[in-house]
């Protein structure tokens, strides 16, 4: 009995933590009024030294229009493994799109980075449109993009 | 010489991005493109199942299914309609895109602090 007393508290101990260790965010991308069609998102993490980490979240169901998320691909090579399961639809010009997730903790004041790059079909490129560090501080304050997205805000 | 010269400068004005097209462009003059109930004739006669339908690139463009279910794309040249471009029907037969969001686990990257899908709404 002592035993299992023993191995409860230490799996409990060792199953908490880990339980803290992810944080609800949204993550809203808001694009211009910029009359063309849906926009390819590619939202994605590098860390302290600018090296991909991974991807979150990728608007656009056709890969062969990938390439145009020019700094997205050139980190991938346009790996499908990448986004399998974290795909959705283009998104409309002048439309909001909002993504839930549970993000890692450890990523937050750590020199982690957001990016997202941005194409639309017959439309310049625009690759790192946003760059945004994942801070604690920086949760909720609006950053502008370039030439596709309004803002984007993750809190 | 006199005409060689001003050719050459207005061809160093030109960006290379203007002479340059994708290999995968169709260039047949419209006047020449065959219609379109001529590509669903080809592919009735290779058991394609047509889906749709779209001009991209001066090409005509299809998503389409073959006999065993299997979806593609297929660019064609729309005077010719020779296969400019297949994707999508590999050995193993999977779909051209990525698994939508819900169907599969995204990936392990680290990221996803509980494993689960994200969710994304539209507004």
């Amino acid at each position: 009995m002592k035993s299992l007393l023993a191995t409860l508290a230490l799996t409990t101990a060792l199953t908490l933590p880990g339980l803290a260790m992810a944080r609800p965010v949204t993550l809203t991308t808001t694009l211009n009024n910029y009359g063309g069609d849906g926009a390819y998102l590619a939202l994605y993490v590098t860390n302290a030294s600018g090296a991909y980490v991974g991807s979150l979240w990728l608007a656009g169901g056709k890969s062969k229009y990938y390439e145009h998320l020019s700094d997205w691909y050139a980190a991938t090579g346009g790996d499908l493994a990448q986004i399998n399961g974290i795909t959705g639809a283009s998104v409309g010009a002048g439309r909001t799109l909002e993504i839930t997730l549970d993000l890692a903790d450890a990523l937050f004041d750590a020199g982690y980075t957001l990016h997202i790059d941005a194409a639309v079909e017959d439309m310049r490129d625009s690759p790192n449109e946003i760059a945004v560090p994942l801070t604690a501080a920086g949760a909720g304050s609006p950053v502008p993009g370039r030439r596709y997205i309004a803002s984007f805000t993750y809190e | 010489m006199k005409i060689l010269f001003p050719i050459l400068a207005i061809a160093a004005l030109v960006p290379a991005g203007m002479v340059l097209a994708d290999d995968d462009d169709c260039r047949a003059p419209v006047g020449r493109w065959q219609p379109r109930e001529a590509v669903m004739a080809l592919a009735e006669t290779r058991g394609w199942t047509v889906t749709e339908f779209e001009i991209d690139d001066g090409c005509y463009e299809i998503e389409a299914s073959d006999r065993e279910g299997k979806r593609f794309e297929a660019k064609l040249d729309p005077a010719t309609l020779e296969i400019v471009e297949m994707e999508g029907r590999d050995r193993k037969g999977r779909a051209p895109g990525p698994a939508p969001a819900g169907t599969v686990a995204p990936p392990a990257n680290g990221l996803f602090g509980d494993g689960a899908p994200p969710a994304a709404v539209t507004k």
